[in-house]
């Protein structure tokens, strides 16, 4: 990605290097940009928005490249930075009339490009999806949202700051209530 | 039989996150018991339900190449800043310094270049802080203390002196400099630009400045005769129109504790003083050696 960014990991002491970030600032970016993206829309359901929060955590680690964890639990580390920087916009701007019309505006015409009859089908489904996932409480809806990308119990666990033993219960009670809620929304179940 | 399967072992073994001995004793239990067989199915079909109308939200294109643009412009930005990242690489500093001291090798025009550009540096931070003197302070000296502090131990410049030829290198604060604010108003005073200013109450960015800057003027001081009379009016001319900006901007800067803008012209203007020493010691050593 960037030179100067690869040059100064490259000349990082090897012992911090190796024990504290395997990866590279480029690979990080490589391997987790869409995790992070994808996340960050989940939460703020905005595309530009989520370009926002994804630059600020790639600008969040490239600054902390000496005291992230390794490769590892990198991931795990980006998603809770994150959940956090979207949480934190979220905030700001439900303080915002105007963002909050525009938020809307994008809602209703969809931000994903697509034919238009399946766009509008998909859109009501994400929507009915959205409103469900709504009314699962946190942490569950966090599992739930981590869980669909890929993420390992102990990743869940170090990006929501929970015990790993207690994730699966989580996912558990967040996926039935989920079912429940969803089945009622669109008469699905 | 055993005890039947929780709606957590469940979904761990659905997630194959159980240990491989419970995944055994699970998978054992399930295949001889009705309850938990059913229990799993309308578990893999909640799952299934989730799976699939969660899968919009992350289907969509994710912009990968106007996110990298975004971040290197983001990351250069900072680096305009300051270095930011480097404050743990003493090998990224040397580079950094190598890099510098191929800019200050010196020739006699460059050494007029370098000054110029110095005082270039100074008149844009004098502008700077009369646009600053117009505009009140926000917040109040006493509120500042409770104020986010994101560097709260300011961490000096790197000083970098290499005997053989008395130079020093200064480099900014690695970290964002409106991260040294701190709270500590006083009344404004003229700036003191020699090590007697110890006494005085300092910005901690300050210190590191000034220390650097007495260095550097010693070395001047001592090597003053053999500076070429031209250059030497030069240097004067140039070193009180510096001057003159570190007053103001100090003093600003401590009038206006709470403003990031007003600590930065000042660091700027410190800067541009320790390029034009740099400049002229360099000159002198250049000097010497022909």
């Amino acid at each position: 990605m960037n030179g100067q960014a690869r040059a100064f990991v490259d000349s990082m002491p090897n012992d911090i290097a190796t024990a504290a970030t395997p990866l590279s600032f480029d690979e990080a970016f490589t391997l987790h940009h869409r995790a992070v993206f994808r996340t960050a829309r989940a939460v703020v359901r905005d595309s530009g928005l989520a370009e926002d929060v994804t630059q600020e955590v790639f600008l969040r680690l490239y600054r902390n490249l000496d005291s992230t964890p390794g490769e590892e639990l990198l991931r795990a580390w980006l998603l809770r930075v994150t959940l956090n920087v979207a949480r934190n916009t979220l905030r700001g701007q439900s303080r915002s009339v105007a963002r909050d019309s525009e938020y809307q505006k994008e809602s209703d015409q969809g931000w994903f490009a697509l034919a238009p009859e399946e766009d509008y089908e998909r859109r009501v489904a994400l929507e009915e999806a959205r409103r469900a996932l709504d009314k699962v409480k946190e942490p569950m809806r966090s599992c739930l949202l981590l869980k669909q990308q890929g993420l390992s119990y102990r990743e869940i666990a170090t990006t929501l700051s929970l015990k790993e033993t207690n994730v699966g219960s989580l996912i558990a009670r967040g996926r039935k209530e989920f079912a429940r809620v969803y089945g009622k929304i669109g008469g699905r179940r | 039989m055993k005890e039947c399967l929780s709606e957590e072992i469940l979904q761990r073994y659905f997630d194959g996150e159980l240990e491989s001995e419970r995944m055994e004793g699970a998978a054992l239990h399930l295949a001889g018991c009705q309850t938990c067989a059913a229990s799993l199915r309308e578990l893999e079909g909640e799952a299934e339900l989730l799976y699939s109308a969660l899968a919009p939200e992350f289907d969509a294109v994710v912009p990968t190449e106007r996110l990298q643009r975004r971040i290197d412009a983001a990351i250069a930005g900072l680096q305009v800043v300051g270095p930011v990242a480097s404050q743990a690489s003493t090998s990224g500093w040397r580079n950094w310094l190598e890099s510098l001291s191929s800019l200050v090798s010196l020739t006699p025009q460059r050494t007029f270049g370098y000054a110029g550009l110095a005082v270039v540096l100074a008149f844009a931070a004098i502008f700077g802080i009369s646009r600053l003197r117009n505009t009140p302070p926000v917040t109040p000296p006493s509120q500042v203390a409770a104020g986010p502090q994101r560097n709260p131990s300011p961490l000096p410049a790197v000083v970098e002196s290499n005997p053989a030829d008395s130079r020093v290198a200064l480099t900014r604060n690695p970290t964002p400099q409106r991260s040294r604010r701190t709270s500590r108003a006083t009344t404004a005073r003229p700036l003191p630009s020699t090590p007697a200013v110890a006494e005085v109450k300092l910005l901690p960015g300050e210190r590191s400045y000034l220390k650097t800057i007495a260095a550097l003027d010693s070395t001047i001081k001592s090597g003053k005769k053999t500076m070429r009379p031209s250059l030497q009016a030069e240097y004067e001319r140039n070193l009180a129109l510096v001057d003159r900006a570190i007053a103001t901007t100090r003093s600003a800067a401590k009038r206006n504790p709470n403003d990031p803008d007003a600590a930065d012209f000042m660091f700027s203007a410190y800067q541009s003083k320790v390029d034009l020493l740099n400049t002229i010691a360099d000159a002198r050593v250049y000097n010497r050696q022909r």
